[in-house]
């Protein structure tokens, strides 16, 4: 110790070990991030410019796998009972939204159909989920 | 010079303050975690029916129909690459048009209308790939806003 100084004992924290820690769990949330959805994985149809269609927890997420199997959030549902789930998913919603992910190798008459029958259950219109063209989400 | 200091002979620091950014960091790995994984993108669309309760509000000379074969536009099967095959064509309001004027196209026929007027019926082939006509769709709604699609069933 020399003259004139005070105790030069530093307290300091050494946060290198923590910032590297925070920074890998921030990238792998980023990567894995999109993989934790609700519903079975689907290969989404890619475009240009797909618009906002808002938060998935607000609205009733109806998944067509690769199959034209019919999925309500993380409940596959057979073809006769759709319509019965649905009004069950949509509960006391008052202005319930459903969007349809379905899978990009699927033809268009397959997503028609379920388009139909949720309208027959009394909801108005649906949005179609894509993602934006080089994007990465889940089902990649 | 002592040895096992960290302060060797001078009171200058030249240590990062480094609080900030792991804060900033903390607050950006909380967003990351909350939100990405809830955002959805895709598009609008109705079922419009052919039978008594069609679009009742849509007079009928007002009715933009954009309709796609397969024999004019070949999306079968899942289009390869990012856009559409070259020589795709598609049928607006009876006039055979490449899809890459689709935009153009709709914007000027549409867009003089007031929002909730701009409505495109959609009559596409129910053999077609879903991924090409979502496809053919994001090009008839990229120069315009409040586009509403309408799929035509006919049942």
């Amino acid at each position: 110790m020399r003259l004139g100084e005070p105790s030069r004992l530093q307290a300091v924290i050494n946060v290198t070990p923590l910032v590297d820690v925070v920074l890998v769990l921030l990238i792998i949330f980023m990567v894995m991030a999109p993989q934790l959805s609700k519903g079975p994985d689907v290969t989404l149809p890619d475009t240009a410019k797909p618009r906002d269609q808002g938060d998935e927890r607000s609205r009733i997420l109806v998944t067509i796998d690769e199959a034209g199997g019919l999925w309500i959030d993380d409940q596959s549902f057979p073809a006769d009972r759709f319509e019965e789930g649905l009004r069950a998913a949509a509960g006391d919603d008052p202005d319930p939204k459903v969007v349809i992910r379905a899978d990009a190798r699927l033809r268009l008459g397959e997503v028609r159909q379920a388009m139909l029958a949720i309208e027959q259950a009394g909801f108005h219109g649906v949005g179609l989920i894509a993602k934006r063209i080089g994007t990465e989400t889940k089902g990649d | 010079m002592q040895l096992n200091s960290d302060v060797s002979g001078s009171d200058l620091h030249s240590e990062i303050n480094v609080t900030p950014l792991v804060d900033v960091v903390l607050v950006l790995l909380i967003i990351f975690m909350v939100v990405v994984p809830l955002l959805l993108q895709g598009y609008d669309a109705n079922i419009a029916r052919t039978s008594a309760n069609a679009a009742p509000a849509q007079a009928e000379e007002s009715q933009l129909i954009l309709s796609i074969v397969p024999t004019a536009c070949r999306i079968l099967e899942p289009p390869e690459g990012d856009g559409l095959p070259a020589d795709c064509r598609v049928t607006l309001a009876d006039r055979e048009i490449r899809a890459a004027d689709l935009p153009a196209r709709v914007a000027e026929l549409l867009g003089g209308r007031p929002a909730e007027k701009r409505v495109l019926f959609l009559a596409a082939d129910n053999r077609l790939n879903y991924e090409g006509v979502l496809r053919i769709v994001d090009l008839a709604k990229s120069n315009i806003d409040d586009l509403t699609i309408e799929f035509i069933t006919t049942d």
